[in-house]
């Protein structure tokens, strides 16, 4: 026991010391705060076009629509309906942003999820105007109606206000996992094989087990990345608490620990398989074509997840993907933390990637244990599988 | 004392040891000789637990040796090897503690071998800012930072400078003197033979000679003759002598273990004055291409 932790400390200091982690740890966070600006930089400026749906009774509005529209340098849509239910089924089918009816100077106006920004201020101003030319011969009657007018917005099924931050959890959970995954799994690979060509591994293994020392190792990297994670982690909720963006009620407790218990078991999948795979090489200039392979499988996981909690959260092709053993751990943790995954969904995530890296631990374990020692060519899967 | 007992080992189709066995005593220095390919490395590796035996027993102290026991092991391994990017001193701190000794005794015994090996001011350097014959040293230190109570070094003197070999020396006579059964392995066999209390020479992964330095030395001894008026294969006839040959002026004269060399002298003074009459004792680099030869001798009447 104390073998493992002697080894688990020495990869944990000689990483965390070095400048790689200090260098790595300030360009994540760089890289994370650019792409929450870029991102909310384009939810800020949608399409520019707005679809409305006006029933008869309210025609009188759309005159106003289009100036204000106008004025706003936006396009404006109308469409003619018979009534509000007409108007309401066009928002349903998502054909119309939003269905007035109703009193042109305080329309009803209809909306699937919540008013857009752009839709909505055309609405707003579009309902000053019509109430301001109804009255224009009386200025003090006019500026009172003004006040007055104002749309009452009903949307059918109201947002969440906590959502935009869980997908934002989601989002910045999955790519700290593939970050941390990537980057530390591929430094337990480099480890292996530096022990490797510089030979010491002789040395070590004259004391410990193969087994103790990729343990450790795994531990020592494994801590490492924690470590950044809780780093990152921690900025990134202090920077969007500061902003006011942490609602309550967001489950981010819940996210917070499955994004840990998440990275842990994906780390240990992922870490081993990369030490087993490193130590297929002797030189330090092989190490990326044994990796390449997995690291494209970790890639698409992560590409495909990510995409899919920002496009399509509630699809069946992100549920299926979260399932798949390997993928798991990429994806499952941003899909808790948009919420609503069944019960049955997680258990069975669990129990199947359990399993998998159960298989994975074993068979690396081997394939390690046999190569380690092995300098000069790389180890052929054959000799590695079945070697003594 | 360190026992290899009957260990053999295959590498696929290649036989690398074939019934090893040889023991070392407390407080004895053995030379492990032979020629590259000859299962030295291999039969260290298998001491170390580095590679498992096809069969046979490594014994210590006369049980087998297990993990607890190995790390009581000081090992120099034939592909030198350190963490390149470590300080010397961390470096050996770390491994005394992994051989188990407390954080306290890893950092006075790191303290202690690197000022004896004379790379104290560069404990707070990385390994691969050294230059090889100071890697080397450090490389000892490694062996017997955690002070073990056996050696096992695979060529510790390739690659080290005059002063370095012996301050090397001194320190595995120091061992030995305190006890500890050291063996290692070597090509340079003048060096062999003046440490050595006991040599063993390996061919093919079998132990074929092996004994104290000066009983092998004493063993098929030779004379050298020098007596100008004897004629060409004067002594062929005589009792005993089992070659002989003309070297400038002098014979040269191998005579059966346990010969009378007296009816030799007899037989020389009888072809007239005998300036020189010696008896040599050969060297151990002559042991060892005797061993050579008697293997191919081997090889080939069986083929």
């Amino acid at each position: 026991m104390r073998t493992i932790l002697l080894i688990t400390r020495r990869e944990f200091l000689s990483r965390v010391r070095g400048r790689a982690f200090v260098v790595s740890t300030a360009v994540i966070l760089l890289v994370l705060v650019g792409y929450s600006l870029f991102v909310s930089s384009i939810a800020g400026g949608d399409s520019g076009t707005s679809t409305v749906a006006v029933a008869a009774e309210t025609e009188a509005i759309a005159p106003a629509l289009r100036t204000a529209a106008d004025d706003q340098a936006r396009i404006v849509r109308v469409l003619p309906v018979p009534d509000a239910a007409a108007g309401q089924a066009l928002v349903a089918s998502g054909e119309a942003d939003a269905a007035l009816s109703g009193p042109p100077t305080r329309p009803r106006v209809d909306v699937e999820r919540s008013l857009g920004s752009g839709t909505g201020s055309i609405v707003s101003v579009a309902t000053s105007l019509v109430a301001q030319q109804q009255l224009l011969p009386d200025p003090a009657a006019a500026d009172a109606a003004v006040a007055a007018a104002e749309p009452v917005v009903v949307a059918a099924r109201p947002e969440d206000p906590a959502s935009g931050l869980r997908i934002g959890l989601g989002a910045f959970g999955a790519f700290l996992l593939f970050f941390s995954i990537q980057t530390y799994g591929a430094m337990v690979a480099q480890g292996v094989v530096e022990e490797k060509s510089s030979r010491v591994v002789e040395l070590v293994l004259a004391t410990v087990a193969p087994w103790q020392l990729l343990l450790g190792k795994v531990l020592g990297l494994g801590a490492v990345g924690l470590t950044q994670l809780v780093i990152l982690g921690g900025v990134g909720l202090a920077v969007a608490g500061s902003a006011g963006l942490l609602v309550a009620g967001a489950g981010l407790t819940g996210t917070l620990v499955s994004v840990l218990t998440w990275y842990l078991i994906g780390f240990a999948l992922y870490a081993t398989i990369y030490a087993a795979l490193g130590s297929l090489v002797s030189r330090q200039e092989d190490t990326q074509s044994v990796l390449t392979p997995v690291s494209i499988v970790v890639l698409i996981g992560f590409v495909a997840g990510f995409n899919l909690v920002l496009s399509a959260p509630t699809s069946t092709a992100l549920a299926v993907l979260s399932l798949v053993p390997p993928w798991t751990p990429l994806i499952l943790p941003a899909r808790i933390a948009l919420g609503d995954v069944p019960v049955w969904q997680v258990v069975l995530a669990y129990a199947l990637t359990l399993a998998f890296t159960a298989g994975v631990l074993w068979l690396a374990g081997r394939i390690y244990a046999r190569s380690v020692l092995r300098t000069g060519a790389r180890v052929s899967w054959r000799d590695a599988l079945t070697g003594r | 004392m360190l026992e290899v007992d009957g260990v053999s080992k295959r590498y696929g189709t290649v036989r690398a040891l074939q019934d090893m066995t040889f023991a070392v005593r407390p407080g004895e220095l053995f030379g492990f000789v032979g020629a590259n390919g000859a299962g030295k490395t291999t039969t260290m590796r298998i001491v170390l637990g580095v590679l498992t035996a096809d069969a046979g027993e490594v014994r210590l102290d006369g049980r087998p040796v297990d993990a607890a026991r190995r790390r009581r092991i000081g090992y120099m391994p034939e592909e030198r090897g350190l963490y390149p990017r470590m300080a010397v001193g961390e470096q050996l701190r770390y491994l005394a503690e992994l051989h188990g000794l407390s954080a306290a005794d890893a950092r006075a015994s790191a303290a202690r071998w690197t000022e004896r090996l004379g790379v104290a001011t560069r404990v707070g350097d990385e390994v691969q800012k050294l230059s090889l014959g100071n890697q080397q040293r450090v490389q000892l230190a490694a062996a017997l930072v955690h002070e073990p109570d056996v050696l096992v070094l695979d060529e510790p003197f390739s690659g080290l400078d005059p002063v370095a070999v012996d301050v090397m020396s001194a320190v595995l006579r120091e061992r030995c003197d305190a006890g500890a059964p050291v063996v290692f392995s070597s090509h340079q066999l003048e060096l062999v033979e003046r440490l050595c209390d006991r040599v063993g020479i390996v061919r093919d992964g079998t132990m074929v000679v092996q004994g104290r330095v000066d009983e092998l030395r004493a063993g098929n001894g030779g004379v050298v003759v020098h007596a100008p008026d004897a004629p060409a294969g004067w002594a062929d006839t005589v009792p005993g002598v089992t070659a002989s040959r003309a070297e400038h002026d002098r014979t040269v004269v191998t005579l059966a273990p346990g010969a009378d060399d007296q009816a030799l002298l007899h037989a020389a003074l009888a072809t007239g004055p005998v300036h020189e009459f010696t008896r040599t004792r050969p060297s151990l680099a002559e042991l060892f291409r005797e061993a050579m030869d008697h293997g191919e001798h081997a090889e080939g009447s069986a083929a």
